[in-house]
């Protein structure tokens, strides 16, 4: 396939792209000297890799304000992290409390539950500019609701949702409080012991800025305890023919994606080089300028909120009359653009967006985007409003 | 086969899929309307499926869009890019998704027999 040379790549929610190449440089560095299997044998080079790893979950659990670093899992991405932990958490009779800006790595474990019959499920809406009143979430909570789980960024309107103030409805009910930070790791502070914070899921390929195919869930000390629902080897107890129960082993089966590791480790190094507020703020910029140069056009309509606080550097629009996934095509085709068109995994929030029936497209900014480039997508846009206008 | 269920000369089927007489012929379409097998697809085919999806008479542009799409997949196995779009039949996005009232992945791949595509909806 061939592709053009240079794109300008406003996918970043999806994957960011590309890469710190201090980042890539690390990742291959580690893995060609300590890629064995970690934890396994009783070579050196096995140990060095176990402990380079614990090493890793120490960082994260610190990234992330948790109490035990045994407690940070490794899984494939937040996806993997939500359903090992909703299958692994939620018993039958069980209420959870969810909302409807979630995507579907949330909304279908729960839904999957529910259409078996094993849980009852509440989904508090979000308001129209796309944030969750944590009164909302009290209301919703029931005697026998065992856990509420939330995004902590719509990754369709960029909204931030109060999670300091959702743990402290959930802390004063005793429910533990489960987060989705796909979205926002990496780009804001998250705090979960500060916000009481029972559970968390992330992954590396967004604003970690690390490589696909690494995340994971990390758990408050001894707050909550994980069933196993998937079982296999683990380097230890290998006599029991059950699935050790101690941390993290206990949620991970099978060798791990030691490169992933690898990856994580070096890409945490990069942000708390750059410093993530910094990072932050440059990506906020260029948003405000996407925003405004977009907004002027009044036959593109910007869904969710006006505001610059609590959001993320992505936003959802459509242009009058045009299916967004041909205004992506053209975007991709003709200006070397490359965004994402449709539900964006989310469906219940493209329905009181209104646009379920077609969707939207998405621009999210990275850390490489510049002010050139966000230039461009505004006068693309404007471009093929003016065309379709015309049309 | 699946079992059918008939609605007048259609069969439907619980994958969604609908069996249809065209033209003296049996061609079995997915839930959207797409060709199940690309060897089904004529030329006679594609004004009938035009028609149903609100054009009139293909015209040279749009009929070099649909053997552009035809003759890609068979050599390639799989649709165009964009990019590969835009080249091989030498318009623009903006004209390719204005020639098609459902663009080029929703009404031109469906006219030239390409699978339905992927879209995240």
């Amino acid at each position: 396939m061939n592709f053009p040379k240079k794109i300008i790549y406003l996918d970043n929610a999806a994957t960011t792209f590309p890469k710190p190449r201090e980042v890539l440089a690390e990742m291959i560095e580690t893995y060609s000297s300590l890629g064995v299997s970690p934890g396994r044998g009783s070579y050196d080079l096995g140990l060095e890799a176990e402990a380079f790893v614990e090493g890793v979950r120490a960082r994260l659990c610190e990234f992330f304000g948790g109490d035990d670093p045994r407690r940070v899992i490794f899984g494939y991405n937040a996806t993997d992290a939500l359903n090992t932990l909703i299958l692994g958490l939620v018993k039958p009779g069980c209420h959870v409390v969810s909302s409807r800006l979630e995507h579907n790595s949330v909304l279908r474990p729960l839904h999957h539950l529910l259409e078996r019959g094993v849980i009852r499920l509440d989904l508090v809406a979000g308001d129209e500019k796309g944030f969750i009143d944590p009164a909302d979430v009290d209301r919703a909570i029931r005697h026998e609701t065992c856990l509420v789980v939330l995004t902590h960024a719509s990754n369709v309107l960029g909204t931030v949702q109060p999670a300091a103030e959702i743990g402290a409805v959930c802390r004063k009910k005793g429910v533990p409080l489960a987060l989705d930070v796909t979205q926002s790791a990496g780009l804001v502070p998250i705090d979960m012991a500060g916000w009481h914070v029972s559970a968390l899921a992330f992954t590396g390929h967004k604003s970690l800025l690390g490589p696909t195919g690494i995340g994971g869930l990390v758990l408050a000390g001894e707050r909550l305890d994980i069933s196993t629902t998937r079982f296999g080897g683990t380097g230890v107890e290998s006599r029991n023919l059950l699935h050790t129960q101690t941390y993290p082993h206990r949620l991970e089966a099978g060798t791990i994606n030691l490169l992933g590791v690898a990856g994580l480790s070096a890409s945490l190094r990069y942000i708390g080089r750059e410093g993530m507020k910094n990072i932050y703020s440059r990506e906020m910029d260029l948003f405000r300028r996407l925003y405004d140069g977009l907004k002027s056009n009044p036959r593109i309509r910007l869904y969710g909120t006006e505001s610059m606080d609590n959001r993320l550097p992505l936003l959802s629009c459509n242009i009058e009359g045009t299916n967004p996934q041909d205004v992506s095509d053209i975007l991709d085709g003709d200006f070397g653009i490359a965004t994402r068109a449709g539900l964006h995994c989310a469906p219940l929030v493209h329905e009181f967006m209104g646009s379920a029936a077609k969707g939207a497209v998405r621009f999210s900014i990275g850390p490489f985007n510049t002010l050139e480039e966000i230039d461009s997508a505004c006068q693309a846009m404007n471009d093929i409003a003016e065309f379709r206008r015309s049309a | 086969m699946e079992e059918g269920l008939a609605t007048g000369q259609d069969q439907v089927y619980a994958s969604g899929h609908r069996e249809r007489s065209i033209a003296g012929r049996k061609i079995l379409f997915d839930a959207s309307g797409f060709l199940l097998n690309a060897d089904d697809w004529s030329e006679e085919l594609a004004e009938i499926l035009a028609r149903e999806n609100g054009m009139g008479p293909l015209d040279d542009s749009r009929w070099k869009v649909v053997h552009f799409l035809r003759d890609y997949y068979r050599r390639c196995g799989r649709p165009p890019s964009n990019h590969e779009l835009k080249e091989g039949t030498g318009f623009s996005l903006m004209i390719l998704e204005s020639l098609f009232p459902g663009g080029v992945r929703g009404t031109a791949r469906l006219l030239a027999g390409l699978p339905n595509p992927r879209t995240c909806l």
